[in-house]
């Protein structure tokens, strides 16, 4: 194979090199056939570190590279376009992965070194029988679907409308707005739920460009970017006659999420003590107007307890991240309906950690909200109080600042139920093939530099669907979801990765094994000649045909058997 | 020196591949021994690939896909889930235990989990030793 490879050890800045001799990996493949040049550098994903592979393409008459670096996950696209920057075909890039998979995961330095020098000798071998191939351009429909009428559809469904494209809102109930529906004031500016919502839900509910569909649920999606048809149809009954199909380009989940059921938690007393509230409860009475007991009564002592379902070893280990405030908007908001009322407020860690909140804090201690830190993992207990205790309940609980067991009057207990996944969140992730991770949250594309998209290209999730979030987060996150399919929308069409299977029509013998294997039907037979053939449009390259042709008839681009065979040869 | 095990290993892109990054990124530990090759889907995971690598001098082969169910081509696990089963008869015909081959789930979320597979894989293969296939088709080759 004549061919001049450049290989590129990363040193990660120490990420790789405190682990890994990137010296030693330089060494050890300086010399393999078709070996042109082998450099370590600090970073390559630096712009110096794409400038130094752009100018050994052209100085050095390059035309495959190696980069030993991170994940493939992480930096493909970047090394992809300084290939085409240098005027090479990106997928003359192979990535050896010795940061996620190497570096990070062992501490032994030989030992890592060697594998280090394989992963890279096996990505060596790999690209020298890369081929080029060129991307794929399809049309981009312009309609979007948005599952979800709460602040994060409701944002998302206008910001698209307002730049005159199409969209279709789906909600499975048979109103718009999601949990801050159920909510009076938001933490910490204390403005209105119902005027936040208000406005929004009109201007999506009379917009031309607005397909509202309520008590509705998509039952089937099918298609890529760009090109997806959904199927909708009544909520909770099974596809059938009564659903509609939509073409769309995109889709943005905004499911939300559900309460924490108090009820799990048997010491709280919720539903067999009438006064043990939780805090969707407490936003009813409050959107009511008036804060009472069970027998009618103001509470003269309300106690509030965080973290219900939250952070804890026996529920949810994750903090809800909204319950802290919200507490302590209950404070102002108990004390403007009843000015006498004691409140007591039993927290782990206040997490104050956004705009205003520590304000909001220290404006609540100086309306002489109690507060009192609670153990972690220890369950508050709450009993019915006796006459000569002058309250409805005693809460029993340790106060970690002065180290002692404390019975804590009670009226009105306000349990701050956390966040989790919705129960039906599993089937949504399965109809718009999206992941979870252990806690049920949709599994964004990169936590941190992509956070609206997913591992299926076409598909974003925006608020609290994919982790607890508070309106301004899960408002950004709708935002950015809707700027990610603009950009898309601009451009007319979009590219698609180039790698999809082929049958070579020379060797296929007709079994047609291949068109029951394919999970999108992207296989077709023709009858006159007797083959098979790939729509390539259709395909998504999982290879399962390629690895069960019995002609061996079906190429897998960029990941053909020669090319896996090398990869072998060169990790053993 | 103890016997180290070779095993080469065959991820799906989509959650055990991301899995494996994870334990990365998490900084959690596992041993050394398994050698990623990332494919789009366990389903394109020809058994040649298995039977190339043990001829090559591997001493097991890891196969990781998504959960049933939870597969990004939707199904591709499944054909895997009833491949694999009929490969490790066949290796065992050639005299290859069929213990040197392991097919296991792990999603994106599980970075733990991808160390607890690379670990346990790693022992049971250590426990049976060296793959003797390579230097047994060797010799032969030599004999004939």
């Amino acid at each position: 194979m004549d061919c001049r490879i450049g290989v590129y050890v990363c040193n990660c800045g120490t990420n790789i090199a405190k682990v890994v001799d990137c010296d030693e990996v330089a060494r050890a493949v300086r010399g393999m056939p078709g070996v042109a040049v082998v450099r370590s550098y600090k970073y390559n994903c630096s712009n110096p570190g794409q400038e130094m592979i752009v100018q050994d393409i052209r100085d050095l008459g390059l035309d495959r590279v190696v980069v030993a670096a991170c994940s493939p996950r992480m930096h493909e696209p970047t090394f992809r376009k300084a290939l085409a920057m240098g005027g090479i075909n990106p997928y003359f890039l192979e990535m050896a992965n010795i940061r996620e998979q190497c570096s990070w995961v062992h501490d032994d330095p030989r030992a890592a070194t060697d594998k280090a020098i394989a992963l890279t000798r096996a990505a060596v071998r790999r690209v020298a029988l890369h081929e080029p191939l060129e991307k794929r351009y399809v049309d981009m429909n312009p309609s979007t679907l948005v599952l979800g009428g709460g602040i994060a559809g409701l944002t998302a469904a206008l910001e698209l409308a307002m730049s005159g494209q199409p969209v279709i809102l789906v909600e499975r109930e048979d109103h718009l707005g999601g949990n801050l529906a159920r909510t009076d004031l938001t933490a910490p500016f204390l403005d209105s739920a119902r005027d936040l919502l208000r406005d929004r839900v009109a201007r999506v509910s009379g917009n031309p460009r607005v397909t509202l569909l309520l008590r509705s649920e998509l039952k089937e999606l099918q298609g890529f970017v760009g090109n997806f048809m959904a199927r909708v149809g009544p909520a909770g009954i099974p596809a059938g006659e009564a659903d509609q199909t939509y073409p769309v380009g995109s889709v943005v989940v905004c499911t939300g999420y559900q309460p924490f059921d108090a009820a799990r938690i048997a010491s709280f007393g919720y539903g067999r003590l009438p006064d043990v509230v939780t805090s969707f409860d407490l936003e009813r009475m409050l959107r009511e107007g008036r804060v009472l007991t069970d027998k009618g009564k103001p509470p003269r002592y309300a106690a509030i307890i965080h973290c219900v379902g939250s952070r804890s070893e026996t529920w949810h280990p994750y903090c809800s991240r909204v319950c802290c405030m919200t507490a302590l908007k209950y404070g102002h908001e108990i004390r403007a309906t009843n000015p006498d009322c004691f409140i007591y407020d039993l927290y782990i860690d206040m997490h104050a950690f956004g705009k205003g909140m520590e304000d909001f804090y220290r404006r609540s201690a100086e309306i002489k909200t109690i507060f009192i830190l609670n153990e972690k993992n220890s369950v508050p207990e709450i009993l019915p109080a006796e006459p000569r205790h002058g309250c409805g309940m005693l809460i029993r609980a340790r106060d970690m600042l002065c180290g002692e067991d404390v019975e804590i009057p009670a009226d009105l207990v306000v349990l701050m139920v956390g966040m989790e996944a919705r129960h039906d969140a599993g089937k949504v992730a399965h109809v718009v093939n999206i992941s979870q991770d252990k806690d049920g949250w949709f599994i964004e594309s990169h936590p941190k530099l992509d956070p609206v998209a997913t591992t299926t290209d076409g598909v974003f999730i925006a608020g609290t669907c994919s982790s607890p979030k508070d309106i301004p987060d899960s408002v950004a996150q709708a935002r950015a979801a809707v700027a990610r399919i603009l950009a898309k929308i601009a451009r007319g069409r979009i590219e698609v990765d180039a790698v999809y299977a082929e049958v070579d029509e020379q060797s296929c013998s007709g079994c047609r094994m291949c068109n029951e294997l394919c999970p999108y039907a992207a296989i077709a037979y023709d009858e006159e000649k007797g083959r098979s053939h790939v729509i390539s449009a259709l395909c998504k390259a999982c290879g399962t045909c390629v690895a069960a042709c019995p002609s061996g008839a079906i190429k897998g681009r960029h990941f053909t058997d020669a090319q896996i065979f090398a990869q072998i040869e060169g990790v053993l | 020196m103890a016997f180290e095990p070779r095993i080469v290993g065959f991820l799906c892109n989509w959650c055990s591949y991301t899995g494996a990054d994870l334990a990365g990124t998490s900084r959690v530990k596992y041993p050394p021994n398994v050698r990623a090759i990332r494919v789009m889907c366990s389903a394109r995971v020809d058994p040649t690939f298995v039977v190339k690598a043990f001829r090559e001098g591997a001493d097991g082969v890891l196969i990781c896909g998504c959960h049933p169910g939870d597969c990004h081509y939707s199904e591709g696990n499944y054909k895997t889930m009833r491949r694999v089963p009929m490969l490790k008869r066949l290796l065992a015909d050639y005299g290859i235990e069929p213990e040197r081959v392991r097919l296991e789930w792990v999603s994106a979320s599980e970075g733990q989990r991808f160390a607890e597979v690379v670990g346990e894989i790693t022992e049971a293969v250590r426990r049976l030793g060296p793959c003797r296939i390579k230097s047994n088709l060797e010799t032969d080759l030599a004999e004939r």
